[in-house]
């Protein structure tokens, strides 16, 4: 139960990739929504850190070194603190 | 003989590798989507055995989201036609993005069977700063882990040995999920052994982890099975969690842990030292504006080069296909045979074969943007605009391939991750201009802008291209709302690969493989339609003695095509035709580089060893070509009216079939010919009753 909520209150401090300003570092905290199995097999996976190179409609992340470009709504459904 | 199956992430070297084990030609590609069939070649170990290595398409994950990425996980769970249970497999792993790469790993393991992992561009990783403990790596998957580096033929001894007879045992598997999906893999295990469904635990694990693998029908997978496996998921979701959510995080979990243990990376996500040189590349190419002017420009550059490099090489051709007919001619005696090897499959065959420095020349351009990694860079820029007609930047490539041939554009959807994208980048992939269509633009054209200078013509000739491509993509956009349905955009994920000095062997090699698939084509498929057009051109054979027996265009009037001809006058006299240009239609439909060779038969226009003779002879045949009244068949509006026509006919059967291959429906395949037909008849009927009207 507190677990819960603790985990709660990390996703209510969080925001969305889409959101994060270019350039930023970040830690995934958690992914939410229908695309989150394929997300993390390309390696959007949670606790990991990424880079965020650009935005746009298609923005471009850097994780583990390798460039990922995704769109803006598979954006929004990883959530993300700036480490 | 053992099969040992070849997997991996996209751009982690796979297809190199398994060009280094079996020293094959393969093609490779820095691209995505690549491989997108599977390939095999043979490869001897140190011991003296003897394997078939199986390059399979690379993926994320097992579970697939394209069509190419179905073939590996169906291979792998013993589930594709035709194609047996690998003894083996061997799991190619960047060791560069090693986070990443562990997950599919993962996968296979669970899989049950013998896993070695070959290690590749271990020099990449240690120049980004990865430091990998190959020993702790081994231990913690419990199988063999083999460094190499491919590209330079480095580790492939090692990777042999280790595929020595016995193989290593198989691992068991790696992660343990949440109570509920614990006991539904048990419990499904249990029902696929009662059925006796080979390897229970991987195929329980796909039913629960794969929801696309539950729902629709599998082969070897009991309905009662799925139906279990559905229930399973229920109550899993039930009881707070889907198992597939479950599954996919306590992989990920586990791949970290692992990762904590064996790989140490300086900086947290591989970019040391801030913006690499692919970072300050990205910076210009996908820069809103400069992107598109560095898109353009090399777009522009790509077919200049091809249209003014391309003359020699055809010039060449069409010698060596001349001295092939003149040689056959001289030695056979004369009559039916000889007719029709020279009149019928020379000629026919040498009409198509001739396009072949084009196609090449486009695959060595397109080659060339995959190996340096721009290509994936086109597809993220043009997906913006993609996205407006209803496709995704992913249909770029297949589209750009279809300015050479529809065919090898329409093979190229199969690494598109959405089935209905797909089909719809499949059904607008014929109106981009093919090279076949270019020797008719070439008649045409000069026929339309007679004493008009090159640059004329030239820009008309680019006119056409834009037209094309934007009526695909007007089509695109209407058709999107009746075959996406509701269905929501799809959403564009790519990996954007660092960019690397392109490997010009590597591009020449696919080239020679592409060049004898397309000389194989001509020698199979456009051998049997020539021949059958040449019969229904010659028979039935005038009298001796009759008019007809001296004139061949005659000849051709009373053959079964004139007869063909007559029969559809009505139909294409409204757009300004007579019966012999629908008689080469008619013949076009089959192939439509044979309307020109068509067309000079039937104005008795005789082929001659120079192209550009040959075509002013026919034009000059066809300017004074005259219906019965006298009135002039070919005024400008008519060749106007045949232009837009070849624009938008799809006359190429071998399309029609691959189209049919690639659906899996007659429905779509004729569905579109006749659709395109109908677009190209009105099109045409409106741009000469509409011309008429304002002459």
């Amino acid at each position: 139960m507190i677990s819960d909520i603790a985990s709660d209150l990390k996703v209510d401090s969080a925001m969305t990739l889409s959101k994060a300003r270019a350039g930023c570092k970040l830690r995934i905290r958690q992914l939410d929504g229908v695309e989150c199995q394929r997300l993390r097999e390309i390696g959007f996976c949670e606790e990991l850190e990424i880079s965020k190179l650009s935005n746009g409609r298609n923005m471009i992340c850097s994780v583990c070194g390798t460039r990922l470009a995704l769109s803006r709504k598979l954006g929004d459904q990883v959530l993300v603190e700036i480490v | 003989m053992e099969t040992i199956a070849l997997v991996g992430n996209p751009n982690s070297g796979k297809t190199t590798l398994f060009n280094a084990v079996t020293g094959a030609n393969q093609k490779t590609g820095n691209y995505p989507g690549v491989t997108v069939t599977r390939v095999s070649g043979v490869f001897h170990t140190p011991h003296g055995h003897k394997f078939e290595l199986l390059d399979l398409p690379g993926c994320y994950s097992l579970s697939p989201q394209a069509p190419d990425e179905r073939i590996t996980r169906d291979v792998l769970l013993g589930d594709q036609e035709g194609s047996e249970l690998p003894s083996a497999v061997v799991c190619v792993v960047d060791a560069s993005n090693l986070e990443r790469h562990l997950y599919l790993v993962l996968q296979v393991i669970d899989l049950g069977l013998p896993v070695v992992v070959a290690l590749n561009k271990v020099d990449l990783a240690e120049k980004s700063g990865l430091r990998i403990n190959v020993e702790l790596l081994s231990e913690e998957l419990g199988l063999p882990v083999v460094p190499c580096q491919a590209n330079k033929g480095k580790g492939v001894l090692d990777l042999k040995h280790a595929l020595r007879r016995p193989f290593p045992q198989s691992a068991s598997r790696k992660w343990q999920a949440g109570k509920h999906t614990e006991s539904a893999i048990s419990h499904l295990i249990s029902k696929l052994e009662e059925h006796g469904t080979g390897n229970p635990e991987a195929h329980a694990i796909h039913l629960l982890a794969d929801t696309e693998y539950r729902t629709t029908e599998q082969p070897g997978i009991d309905r009662v099975v799925r139906q279990d496996a559905m229930d399973c998921s229920a109550k899993c979701i039930r009881a707070g969690s889907s198992p597939e959510e479950e599954i996919s995080r306590s992989r990920t979990k586990w791949v970290q842990s692992i990762c904590k243990v064996a790989a140490r990376r300086q900086g947290s996500d591989g970019a040391v030292g801030g913006l690499t040189t692919s970072d300050k590349i990205d910076q210009v190419v996908l820069h809103p504006l400069c992107g598109w002017v560095v898109f353009i420009g090399l777009m522009f550059a790509v077919f200049w080069t091809i249209f003014s490099l391309s003359e020699y090489p055809m010039g060449w051709v069409e010698l060596a296909i001349d001295a092939v007919s003149q040689s056959v001619s001289n030695t056979m005696p004369d009559g039916d045979v000889k007719d029709l090897v020279v009149d019928g499959i020379i000629a026919g065959v040498g009409s198509v074969v001739i396009f072949l420095p084009q196609i090449l020349l486009l695959l060595f351009f397109i080659g060339l943007m995959e190996t340096t990694g721009y290509m994936a860079r086109a597809a993220l820029l043009m997906d913006g605009l993609m996205s407006k007609v209803g496709l995704s930047g992913r249909a770029f490539l297949p589209l750009l391939s279809s300015y050479a041939c529809a065919i090898p554009g329409i093979m190229a959807t199969r690494s598109m991750n959405n089935a209905k994208e797909r089909l719809l980048t499949i059904l607008i992939a014929p109106w981009m201009s093919c090279t076949a269509r270019l020797p008719v633009y070439s008649l045409l054209i000069g026929m339309l802008l007679a004493g008009q200078g090159a640059v004329i013509q030239a820009l008309v000739l680019g006119g056409i291209y834009v037209l094309g491509t934007a009526s695909a993509l007007l089509a695109a956009w209407l058709l999107a709302p009746k075959v996406k349905g509701n269905e929501e955009a799809s959403h564009f994920l790519m990996e954007l690969p660092s960019y690397s000095i392109p490997d010009i062997s590597y591009i020449f090699r696919h080239l020679v493989e592409r060049g004898w698939s397309f000389i194989r084509k001509a020698g199979t498929v456009i051998l049997g339609l020539c021949i059958l057009l040449w019969a229904l051109q010659t028979y039935p054979k005038p009298a001796e003695g009759s008019p007809a027996a001296d004139d061949a265009s005659l000849a051709l009037e009373q053959s079964y095509m004139g007869q063909m001809g007559h029969a559809i006058e009505p139909v294409v006299k409204p757009l300004g035709y007579d019966w012999r240009t629908g008689t080469a239609l008619i013949a076009a439909f089959a192939a439509r580089e044979v309307f020109n060779a068509n067309l000079a038969i039937s104005y008795s226009v005789e082929e001659g060893d120079d192209e550009e003779k040959f075509l002013e002879r026919l034009r000059g045949k066809l300017g004074n070509a005259t219906w019965p009244d006298g009135s002039k068949v070919y005024t400008p509006l008519t060749t106007l009216s045949l232009l837009i026509f070849f624009v938008y006919a799809l006359q190429c059967l071998p399309t029609t079939v691959v189209v049919r291959r690639e659906t899996g429906s007659w429905k779509w395949a004729i569905g579109q010919l006749v659709g395109m037909t109908v677009v190209a008849w009105l099109a045409a009927f409106a741009v000469y009753q509409i011309g008429r009207l304002m002459v």
